[in-house]
């Protein structure tokens, strides 16, 4: 059984400085002492200073690297006192690299009660504002009215939400970490439960419901597919149907949005995949062995086709609301002139015929028409300094109010705007969840660590 | 060093990083001055620049249907000796540092009595050692064990191929290895460093533990850092610094990096 390693939302390779002073690298020093105490640097040989890559590489390199290695005592000595091991187990770190504050990923609007519902993939919460909240530039930051976060409230790495506009409930989807989409009514806050949850297949990040047909989509990055639900299913329930499939042109789906009139679903695509091909006989598995007895779920990692993966262009594929199976897209917004990057969120306006895109890395919103396809221009771009976006990871209508919102995971905010805001156009408010100007780690399931011994320098990928 | 609330110096990432947001692990070659990535859904090894900011491409891709990639997870460096090594479940990939496109591994080590499971690995150059960390084979798991039996540390000689049998195993109740999650080592010292976590969320026995590449049998970890009841939650990544005396831990219900002074390994 294929085992996948959750990991979380924002993903990128953080490099953070460490300031280590003139001692040069272990690995970078060339030393043939043999010490039968603690460890001693015969001879510092410093790496080149000027950052870039040595493009001929010595044998001598490796023989210093090799000769470093060789300092000092072996470990076949006796097993530490039980004293000495109890100090390590409890000793504390010396350093923590750790964000204090909520991180926005997900925003969306309680039309009918005037609120604005956030999640925060930094210290796993849900909150909600008054929607005309606006944090003073004076204030160190906004306090939400309602907080819900705790270990019963199953909340992790909530990547996307959606709130019912008839009663305001939450629904919240766990990208990988819990495989979860939980639901909480409006009025929860503090360690609550879900008042239901549905397990989803392994890498769920979008979320649109359709409420006409009452069922919810879901889009899910591993398995290169889109699942479908009632929109009140939980527990073990089924997909009503999946798409899935190379004719389908999914690759590392994450946003998806629903246009009822049409009945057209978008689906945004960063752009790596890899076939997962039903077996000719036998069980089909999914990821992370989820969806055991489960019909309609997406064919998993252990069917993936060596050799297989693809690097494809980022891409907003569209197709009927109800397809299934391997179906082609109707069409496909992709190319150098759309300028998507990362496309991690979408949103769709009905009455102006517009789809929006949260552009991750581009700190930018773009706006495309409806009927878009090919290698277009948005027909708008928010994006500029004076907007505040940062890490922009979800967008949100508001249709009653005539704005738009956009959650930046980047710099600690939420920003409005009117919906037609175009170029580098201020936001009219702002929900600020930290000082003005406060660090932003944008950590998010720190899962992989490396040093830097040239640079002195932590390589942390989120 | 970075502390509290820091801002990182440099981000790689973007649409032409061709990085995705499945990192699992990743290495540095002091050697080469080069970061190492494994590209989960492309299924690709990733190599960039040391210095690599922003939107940076990589400068060489392994990919393709020779190379036998699937879903890689993992990744470990030889420096010394310029090769890469993959873990895929039930084998260990072996390429050059500099391979390119779409080439073949150099070796495969697969097969029954090489008992793998391969989650992650690490490689000690000097003393020729191939560590590979994962579950226990099925059946392997003595009867009436508890979970923190269920994971093993194989030895390997660093160029095995096919199917060989391990040197030797660590595994066992007295290990308290559950779930191996990824590894650094340090050979001045003759010693591997495991970040072993559970399937709890929130689990307060989640540690790091360090063994002696000398280790065999049902070994208890020389050192611990962590767990039962102290700050680690589910921890992740390793990462060390010889000459501060340091390990740097990822733990991801704590959502933080952690660095401990560890002298005693050093």
């Amino acid at each position: 059984m294929s085992k996948t390693i959750p990991t979380r939302a924002k993903v990128r390779v953080s490099i953070v400085i460490a300031l280590l002073g003139t001692i040069a690298a272990v690995l970078a020093v060339s030393g043939n002492g043999i010490r039968t105490a603690g460890p001693v640097l015969v001879a510092i040989q410093p790496l080149p200073e000027d950052g870039e890559m040595c493009p001929l590489i010595s044998t001598s390199a490796e023989s210093s690297l090799f000769a470093s290695m060789l300092q000092e005592r072996s470990s076949r000595e006796a097993m530490p006192s039980d004293s000495a091991r109890a100090e390590v187990t409890r000793r504390k770190p010396v350093r923590m690299i750790r964000d204090p504050y909520l991180a926005y990923s997900a925003v969306a609007v309680d039309v009918a009660h005037n609120e604005v519902v956030m999640a925060d993939e930094n210290l796993f919460s849900i909150v909600a504002y008054n929607r005309l909240e606006n944090t003073p530039a004076a204030a160190k930051m906004s306090e939400p009215k309602r907080m819900i976060q705790g270990m019963n409230t199953e909340l992790e790495f909530e990547c996307s939400l959606y709130v019912d506009p008839e009663n305001g409930d939450i629904y919240a989807v766990n990208n990988d970490t819990l495989g979860k989409l939980v639901v909480f009514s409006r009025q929860a806050r503090g360690d609550a439960a879900p008042d239901r949850s549905l397990d989803t297949p392994m890498g769920t990040y979008g979320i649109a419901i359709d409420e006409k047909n009452q069922e919810m989509m879901l889009t899910v990055q591993n398995d290169a597919a889109v699942v479908s639900f009632r929109k009140g299913a939980k527990g073990q329930d089924s997909p009503l149907r999946t798409l899935q499939g190379p004719q389908t042109l999914l690759a590392d789906p994450h946003g998806i949005a629903l246009d009822p009139g049409a009945g057209l679903l978008f689906v945004s695509n960063w752009g790596s995949v890899n076939e997962h091909r039903k077996p000719a006989s036998g069980p089909v598995l999914g990821s992370l062995g989820r969806g055991v007895g489960r019909s309609n779920w997406p064919i998993g990692m252990p069917h993936a086709v060596p050799g297989s993966g693809k690097f494809m262009p980022p891409s907003i594929t569209v197709y009927a609301r109800s397809s299934s199976g391997d179906t082609a897209p109707l069409r496909v917004i992709q190319g150098p002139k759309t300028q998507l990057n990362w496309p991690t969120a979408l949103a769709f306006d009905p009455e102006r015929g517009e789809l929006y895109v949260a552009n991750d890395p581009a700190d930018s919103v773009l706006v495309f028409k409806a009927d878009a396809s090919g290698d277009v221009a948005p027909i708008r771009v928010l994006r500029g300094p004076k907007t505040q976006i940062k890490n922009p990871t979800s967008v949100n209508l508001d249709l009653k109010n005539d704005e738009l919102w956009v959650a930046n995971f980047g710099n600690h905010t939420a920003t409005v705007y009117k919906r037609s805001a175009n170029g580098d156009t201020p936001p009219l408010r702002v929900i600020r969840s930290a000082p003005i100007g406060a660090p932003t780690p944008m950590m998010g399931n720190p899962n992989v660590l490396a040093y830097d011994s040239k640079r002195e320098e932590l390589l942390v990928a989120n | 060093m970075a502390d509290g609330n820091a801002q990182a110096t440099r981000q790689i990432g973007g649409q032409k990083s061709m990085i995705t947001r499945t990192i699992h692990d990743m290495a540095y070659n002091p050697i080469r001055d080069e970061i190492v990535i494994p590209q989960y859904f492309a299924q690709a090894v990733m190599t960039y620049r040391g210095g690599a900011n922003g939107e940076e491409s990589p400068i060489r891709l392994i990919h393709g249907p020779d190379t036998q990639l699937t879903n890689p997870q993992r990744v470990a460096l030889d420096a010394v000796h310029k090769e890469v090594f993959v873990p895929l479940e039930d084998r260990v990939l072996v390429f050059p540092s500099e391979a390119e496109g779409n080439v073949a591994p150099i070796r495969v080590l697969k097969g029954p009595d090489t008992l793998l499971g391969a989650d992650a690995l690490t490689v000690d150059p000097v003393h020729d050692l191939l560590i590979v960390a994962g579950p226990r084979p099925k059946g392997k798991v003595e009867a009436g064990a508890s979970g923190e039996a269920s994971g093993q540390v194989l030895i390997f000689n660093r160029t095995d191929s096919g199917n060989v049998k391990p040197r030797s195993v660590i595994a066992g109740p007295k290990t308290k290895i559950t779930r191996p999650w990824l590894m650094a080592n340090y050979p001045p010292r003759e010693l591997f460093i495991l970040t072993v976590t559970s399937v709890e969320r929130n689990s307060p026995t989640d540690f790091v533990g360090v063994w002696s590449e000398h280790d065999s049998g049902d070994v208890p970890p020389r050192w611990t850092i962590g767990g039962p009841n102290q700050l680690l939650r589910q921890v992740r990544g390793i990462a060390l610094i010889p000459q501060r005396k340091e390990v740097v831990v990822s733990d991801k219900y704590v959502n933080a990096v952690m660095t401990y002074h560890f002298p005693e390994i050093f």
